[in-house]
């Protein structure tokens, strides 16, 4: 086969892969700070973090007419997803698992199985009152074909690179600098991790535990707010149910990069972000003789695939890539 | 008036009571110690004072304050500090991470800053180790960091359980010089708990004996030092 087609077919992946990878990262940060401090797995993260989605869609529905400039546009969705998801996750602590706190481990498990339940029916009522059922995003010009202003450098056969990934990588990115930020270098950040390591002595030293855990919240909150405007730009479209599957994958990429671990949520992220996407195109090499047997795995597979390669590498390494093997409490 | 009162306090461990009355004062400036045998509530009665437990009966006041059923981390905005059993170093925050948390209430920087030069000042130990982890340092290192992360605010009284334990002679020694110069030069009020009953009476002014959940005897450290049921227990013979 042409090696052109290759390294066509290899880019392509790079760049998804990628771009997905970003927004799992963003959205696996979510579980993973909240698994840090109450070692609960929020099974309703994937419902706030489409909220966000749809509040981004509401916010350049909105917007769509107005002739502001597209990046405001941007800026406005962002940051009200990420106040309404943040203040969201926030009161489900607040309702759904502080009450619980003491419980054995399985109880807010379960409760957390019903937010998520519950939250995707009051978007899908609350948008079709409105008469909305597919939320396909109205983006702003600029976002489909230029990006920042500028036409994108290698935009052309090779890859159809848009101004959107481009947006979607950046803000990925800044998110992510701003938290390594604030977890490693803010008293905040400390006390998130001091109660995450021992929440009694944390007491001791003066924090209020409840405190720092719903700040925790709003936080992770945000951040998947965020990934919910990400991935309503990159998919173009949202729905009351399109939290679960990323949602998985999202919380997949926080397990495959060790749960508790942020960086390892990002690591996790990509690898599979990329991993998937390669998946998707594995049936282009079947032209190759001896792996006519790849011509039967189609796109479908993407997400089987992704999900045994987790099981390989959690085999191998159960704490996860970045995961710390040890038995002490965090 | 005393600055911290127990007064028959009972505390519990689901059925189990481990606290069954306890009254105890410790006066403005005063180092008390509190001795006993393994099990007889002298943490529990620690934790009590400081918050994370909550007795089920009694009263316990801090400046002629009740401070019961508040939660710890108000208690110890008031000035309390309390070193706790197992030193509770958080092993995955750096030495000086784990100075800044001690420090978490107290907002100037100049003064966080000049509390941990003090600190390292006090332990030049961990002054050479201050970008490792907490839970990477030695036992004792460990004993001397939580230490050091308590004086961070600075306290009025120190509650301190068992600085001495897994200690070799040379560090409990130092530790308890320690214990005697933060009241001697900045007047800070202390109550010490101690397996070391001959370290911890040779320090403080005045003790009480606990056994199993009760006041069994008080009075001044060298009266008790001298009594012949604690010579018996406490201080080998
Ligand atoms: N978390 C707990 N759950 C149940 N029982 C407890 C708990 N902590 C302590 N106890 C019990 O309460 C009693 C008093 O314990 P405490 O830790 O106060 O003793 P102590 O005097 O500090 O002993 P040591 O010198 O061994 O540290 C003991 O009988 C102990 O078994
Ligand atoms: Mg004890």
């Amino acid at each position: 086969m042409e090696l052109g087609i290759v390294a066509f077919v290899l880019t392509n992946v790079l760049v998804k892969g990628l771009l997905v990878g970003f927004v799992y990262a963003i959205i696996a940060l979510g579980y993973t700070m909240v698994y840090g401090v109450l070692q609960l797995i929020n099974f309703a993260h994937s419902e706030v973090f489409i909220t966000g989605g749809v509040v981004g869609f509401e916010v350049f529905r909105i917007l769509g007419p107005s002739p502001m400039n597209g990046y405001l546009k941007l800026a406005i969705a962002l940051i009200a997803a990420m106040i309404v998801a943040g203040f969201l996750n926030v009161l489900i602590e607040r309702l759904a698992y502080r009450p619980l706190r003491n419980a054995p481990r399985l109880v807010p498990l379960i409760s957390a199985i019903g937010v998520s339940l519950v939250l995707q029916d009051v978007i899908r009522f609350l948008e079709g009152l409105a008469g909305r059922f597919n939320l396909v995003y109205v983006l702003p010009d600029v976002f489909t074909q230029r990006a920042f202003g500028v036409p994108v450098p290698f935009s052309t056969a090779i890859v159809p690179v848009q101004g959107k990934d481009v947006i979607v990588i950046v803000v990925a990115i800044l998110m992510l600098v701003g938290l390594t930020y604030l977890v490693n270098y803010t008293r905040l950040g400390r006390a998130i991790r001091a109660v995450a390591q021992d929440r009694t002595t944390s007491g001791l030293m003066g924090i209020d535990a409840n405190r720092i855990i719903s700040l925790t919240f709003l936080i992770g909150g945000a951040l998947g707010g965020v990934g919910g405007v990400l991935f309503g730009i990159f998919f173009s479209k949202v729905d009351p149910y399109a939290g679960t599957i990323p949602g998985i994958k999202a919380f997949t990429a926080a397990v495959l990069g060790g749960i508790g671990s942020i960086p390892g949520a990002v690591l996790g992220g990509l690898v599979l972000g990329l991993l998937e996407n390669l998946i998707g195109v594995l049936n282009v090499f079947a032209q190759v003789p001896a792996l006519g047997f790849l011509k039967s795995i189609g796109a479908e597979y993407k997400d089987i695939g992704a999900f045994i390669a987790l099981i390989l590498i959690l085999i191998f390494r159960p704490a996860g890539l970045l995961g710390r093997n040890t038995t002490e409490k965090v | 008036m005393s600055l911290l009162e127990v007064k028959g306090v009972q505390s519990y461990y689901g059925h189990i009571h481990a606290l069954k009355g306890v009254d105890l004062t410790v006066g403005e400036g005063e180092v008390v110690a509190l001795i006993g045998g393994n099990g007889a509530g002298k943490t529990t009665t620690l934790r009590t004072i400081s918050g994370m437990l909550r007795p089920k009966q009694g009263d316990v006041t801090y400046a002629g304050r009740s401070i019961v059923g508040m939660a710890a981390h108000d208690i110890m905005s008031l000035g309390i500090s309390h070193v706790p059993e197992g030193r509770r170093i958080f092993p995955q925050l750096t030495v000086r991470e784990n100075l800044d948390i001690g420090a978490y209430k107290v907002s100037n920087r100049k003064l966080i800053q000049e509390r941990m030069d003090e600190g390292f000042a006090l332990f030049p130990r961990l002054a050479e180790r201050r970008t490792q982890l907490g839970g990477t340092l030695s036992g004792g290192e460990q004993q001397m960091l939580a230490i050091a992360r308590a004086l961070m605010v600075d306290p009025k009284l120190l509650l301190l359980d068992e600085p001495s334990m897994g200690l070799s002679p040379k560090f409990v020694e130092t530790i308890f010089d320690i214990v005697e110069r933060l009241n001697r030069e900045r007047g800070t009020t202390i109550l010490l708990v101690e397996q070391n009953a001959s370290m911890a009476l040779g320090v403080a002014r005045r003790a009480y004996v606990l056994q199993t959940g009760e006041i069994r005897l008080t009075g001044d450290a060298a009266d008790v030092a001298r009594d012949a049921s604690v010579r018996e227990a406490y201080l080998g013979g």
